[in-house]
């Protein structure tokens, strides 16, 4: 499996796109608009970024997919976590905070 | 990666047209939902549309990322690769085709040679209880018995007394005449236990095996057929069983037919049909019976399950240390140093070939390297050639890993082609590798190409490929760029690594040829040994006859004499004799031992052993063999006048080294009876050109009466001829009475020499192979150099150098990879040679003459090979060459 580019930025996709699909099920486009609300259109990624990701985070196993009714009744696809995506989410939480906390020391003394 | 992912990544590969449509979808999908977002807001539906691909990036470039994050793409590469292969291997026909015939050659020899290795030497023997099988062998060391048989009494002693032998059963061949079908013919007759198959673990595939209460004076008599005699004399008749065969005055119902498996224990000639013991007049013989020294058997052991052959042997050497105290007379334990040796029938089946087919094995091992060694060259000539192609793949993108993989997928898909073609050679000769087999080993029939030796060759194939793909995709230049790529100076280093496979070429062509020039030059020296008879124009046939009709020595003698008037009387018949078998045809001596009148009595262990033989007076003429002193048998030796013997010189010299042999005598039966040495002939090679001749003696015929004999007839013209009459002429004695095995002694000879003049051959044919690809891969090598110092070459020529010594130069230059690969092969040979040892006859594996040939030879070549390309740079036009690039 390649990880050459599993910088923080790949790494904090991740991150959002597990702890987004937390709250419950969601397709892409879903995924992408959340993603923007929450972060107050601070987080602009280019949206077709994301499903590489998706497609990834399947291949872990750490979430899954199945095809269902849209809220406009089209097909899609929808990606729920799974256990070991849930166990995933709160060890990189847990980084994430040890990280960005350690870097905000940094910032603040240095 | 977990088995899970994995498993949907393979199912994510193979339905790959299923996983496409969902991407697209869900992709079409989101776009959608985006437009039908911005629409909302207020825009139009094309600006929309617009905007949304804008959000959304490169849709071509998210799939591919998709497809890569599934783990399609390795995939993806490996069927580009295959395809770029194909289309590359198309371009460059005679590269692929060259190629693709030395590799078929190679794996092939590989595959052959490894399914003989298989067969013989790895796979269990086809009987249920194979690997439990021993053969029980009594010896007498001290007098040099090393295989003596066994006695009915002693087959019983080993049956009850060893722990470690679940079962003893018996063997014994004798050669009946069966009437009923035709024409009287000769058939061979294994005679064993009733439970001998059962132990042996052998089914029937018609029918039964025998049953204790057919082993009975009283049974009726009965019959199981060998395979190959069922499917041969019978033409495969599947209701045989209950078919009856007059033999030995009575009638035989056949009940069994067995599988087509090895002979144990092997025979020449092969069984042709079983009878159980009491059937065997011999056998059943109340004296054969009771004695315990009438060793006319084969004993073969069971082991018990879990139990070893050291247990066996521990078991064996306690009942013989037994019998030796309860029975002195019988072992004389002192002066014989009689034992038993449990033996393991595998290896009795197999260890005549074992030494052969690893020197082979060996051989094509090394064929196959070599094969590599040259492909890698001729795949580095052309990465060479497709530099500039290389270079700008590079500066496109292609990582080198990436041109490293397609240079290897090539080079596999060029292996594996060749492996294919290498399997139908393998296939093909698997008729003559059954034949060539057969001379050394029963297990020669089970030769196949299986599932093994299939999986052997791909493996084999895969292994070649990476061997002779990893060296070109490795040395290339990693800073290698499109602008000199073009440049005569690029692949220096190509040349340094063409110059170490040249080196290796040379070196394993070398203990190639050391093989075969030893293995010629042993056959030589064993095809110049003086047989000490002569074999051209020599028929002979084995007469064995019927112990009912012929039950006395008398009637045999009148038969004998008959049958030699009637034959010298045919035109075009020089000389008729009888022997007790033709030269070389007989596998081992039949020793006794005697006393010597006059010299101090010794015990009858410790007496001189001669080779016991008869002859009938034109014994020795018709078989070439010389007087040396005294006189040969006349027909005045009879029954009647005393009787007389003719010795052989070794025989003489051993036993009286000071005096004349002629006039003295010896007995055979502690003095009862006085043979006397009448005449002195050359030594012969009866028993193997390569084994030294024995200590033997001759009877006159018509002082013996032997049950069986063979007829010797020189003729005045073609041997041939006379073979299809010698029947018809013994039938005019006696019309039931058959002829077997009729040869010429000339065939009897070369079938004699067989194994080794046949295994010279193949080592030599595949050394000859390996001499012709290292002389091709030379010339390729330095006409590569060549072509890269042609502006050097002109400057050299332009400054005033000779054509002389140009060519001087590239040959130099040439032969220094071949000279180091020629030391690298002296010490190889030197090292690997040795292992050959027994395969030799009177040379020695570091023979000087051998060594010296193969020296000249290979640096020979090698500069024939360096001259061409060498001319040509002498040929080079300065002006030209410096005008050039």
């Amino acid at each position: 499996m390649k990880h050459a580019k599993s910088d923080l930025l790949q790494g904090t996709l991740d991150l959002l796109i597990l702890r987004t699909l937390a709250s419950g099920d969601m397709h892409g486009w879903g995924i992408s608009q959340r993603l923007q609300q929450i972060s107050q259109d601070v987080l602009q990624v280019n949206q077709g970024s994301l499903y590489p990701a998706l497609y990834r985070l399947e291949q872990q196993g750490w979430i899954e997919s199945s095809w269902g009714d849209s809220e406009n009744n089209r097909r899609a696809k929808f990606y729920a976590l799974t256990r070991s995506g849930r166990k995933q989410l709160a060890e990189e939480t847990a980084s994430w905070e040890r990280i960005t906390a350690a870097v905000a020391r940094v910032l603040q003394h240095a | 990666m977990s088995v899970q992912s994995m498993f949907r990544r393979l199912r994510g590969s193979v339905r790959t047209s299923a996983f496409e449509q969902d991407m697209d979808a869900e992709l079409h999908h989101h776009l959608e939902l985006e437009t039908d977002a911005l629409i909302a807001r207020g825009m139009t539906p094309e600006a929309a549309r617009d905007a949304a691909r804008r959000r959304f990036g490169s849709v071509a470039l998210v799939k591919d990322d998709c497809r890569e994050s599934w783990g399609m793409r390795a995939i993806d590469t490996l069927t580009q690769d295959l395809r770029f292969a194909l289309r590359n291997l198309r371009t460059y026909p005679s590269y692929t085709a060259i190629v693709l015939l030395t590799l078929a050659l190679g794996i092939g020899a590989n595959t052959a040679i490894f399914s003989v290795v298989h067969a013989v030497l790895l796979r269990p023997l086809p009987y249920a209880n194979g690997d439990r099988l021993v053969e029980i062998r009594q010896q007498s060391p001290k007098i040099g018995v090393a295989n003596q048989g066994v006695s009915v009494k002693e087959i019983a002693d080993y049956g009850a007394q060893t722990a470690a032998l679940d079962a003893v059963v018996e063997y014994h061949q004798m050669s009946f005449n069966m009437l009923g079908r035709g024409e009287a013919s000769r058939v061979q007759t294994g005679v064993v236990s009733a439970n001998f198959f059962d132990v042996l673990g052998v089914t029937p595939i018609l029918g039964r095996t025998f049953r204790e209460d057919d082993d009975s004076k009283n049974a009726p008599a009965v019959l199981i057929l060998s395979n190959a005699y069922w499917k041969n004399a019978l033409g495969g008749d599947p209701n045989v069983i209950g078919r009856t065969f007059e033999l030995n005055d009575r009638l035989h119902t056949v009940v069994g037919v067995l599988p087509s498996i090895p002979q144990f224990p092997a025979s020449d000639p092969p069984d042709d049909v079983y009878m159980p013991p009491s059937a065997c007049p011999f056998r059943s013989n109340p004296q054969t019976i009771a004695s315990r020294t009438g060793r006319m058997l084969t004993a073969i052991g069971r082991l018990r399950p879990g139990t070893t052959l050291e247990r066996a042997q521990n078991d064996l050497n306690v009942v013989t240390g037994r019998l030796g105290a309860e029975y002195p007379e019988a072992y004389d334990v002192a002066h014989t140093g009689f034992q038993a040796t449990a033996l393991s029938v595998h290896d009795q089946l197999t260890q005549q070939a074992r030494p052969t087919l690893l020197v082979l094995l060996a051989t094509t091992g090394f064929v196959l390297l070599l094969v590599s060694a040259n492909i890698a060259n001729l795949a580095l000539a052309r990465v060479i050639g497709r530099e500039r192609e290389l270079a700008l793949r590079s500066a496109l993108g292609a990582g080198r890993g990436r041109i490293a993989r397609q240079l290897l997928t090539e080079s596999t898909l060029l292996a594996v082609t060749g492996g294919a073609l290498g399997l139908l050679v393998g296939w093909l000769v698997r008729d003559l590798l059954v034949a060539f087999t057969a001379r050394f080993t029963p297990r020669a029939d089970e030769i196949a190409i299986n599932g093994v030796v299939l999986a052997f060759t791909f493996g084999v194939s895969v292994f070649t490929g990476l061997l002779f793909g990893l060296l070109p995709a490795f040395t290339r230049r990693s800073d290698a760029s499109v602008k000199d790529a073009g440049q005569r100076t690029v692949g220096s280093r190509r040349l340094g690594a063409r110059n170490a496979l040249i080196v290796a070429q040379v070196a394993i062509s070398f203990v190639l040829l050391v093989g075969a020039g030893l293995l010629v030059h042993s056959f030589i020296k064993l095809q110049q040994v003086d047989a000490g008879f002569r074999t051209d124009r020599v028929v002979t046939g084995l007469v064995s006859l019927d112990f009912v009709k012929y039950d006395t020595a008398v009637t045999r003698r009148a038969f004998y004499k008959s049958v030699l008037d009637k034959v010298s009387a045919e035109p075009g018949v020089d000389s008729a004799a009888f022997g007790i078998t033709a030269p070389l045809d007989q596998a081992a001596p039949f020793l006794n031992g005697f006393i010597v009148e006059g010299h101090a009595p010794v015990d009858r262990r410790a007496q001189p052993q001669v080779d016991f033989k008869f002859a009938s007076p034109n014994y020795f003429k018709t078989i070439g063999m010389t007087l040396l002193s005294g006189r040969a048998f006349t027909d005045a030796d009879d029954a009647g006048a005393p009787p007389v013997a003719i010795v052989n010189l070794s025989m003489a010299r051993h036993n009286f080294p000071d005096i004349d042999a002629v006039g003295r005598r010896i007995s055979f039966d502690s003095g009862h009876t006085w043979l006397t040495i009448v005449g002195i002939v050359n030594d012969a090679h009866d028993y193997g050109m390569a084994e030294k001749p024995t200590d033997e003696l001759y009877r006159s015929l018509a002082q013996t009466g032997p049950l069986s004999a063979s007829l010797l007839v020189r003729t005045a013209a073609d041997p041939g001829s006379f073979s299809r009459r010698m029947p018809a002429l013994v039938h005019d004695v006696d019309v039931r009475q058959p002829v077997s095995q009729i040869r010429t002694l000339e065939a009897i000879r070369s079938r004699s020499l067989a194994p080794p003049r046949l295994t010279a051959l193949l080592v030599t044919l595949f050394a000859a192979v390996a001499l012709i690809v290292t002389a091709a891969g030379i010339a390729g090598v330095v006409s590569f150099s060549v072509n890269q110092r042609t502006t050097e070459i002109g400057v050299r020529m332009a400054l005033g150098a000779p054509r002389s010594s140009v060519v001087r130069m590239i040959v130099r230059q040439g032969l220094t990879p071949v000279t180091i690969g020629l030391a690298c092969g002296l010490g190889g040979a030197l090292l690997l040679t040795r292992a050959s040892a027994r395969l030799l006859f009177a040379v020695e594996p570091t023979d000087p003459i051998t060594y010296a040939a193969v020296i000249t030879l290979l640096a020979a070549v090698a500069a024939l090979a360096c001259l061409a390309p060498a001319r040509r740079a002498a040929a080079i036009d300065p002006m030209q060459a410096l005008r050039a690039d």
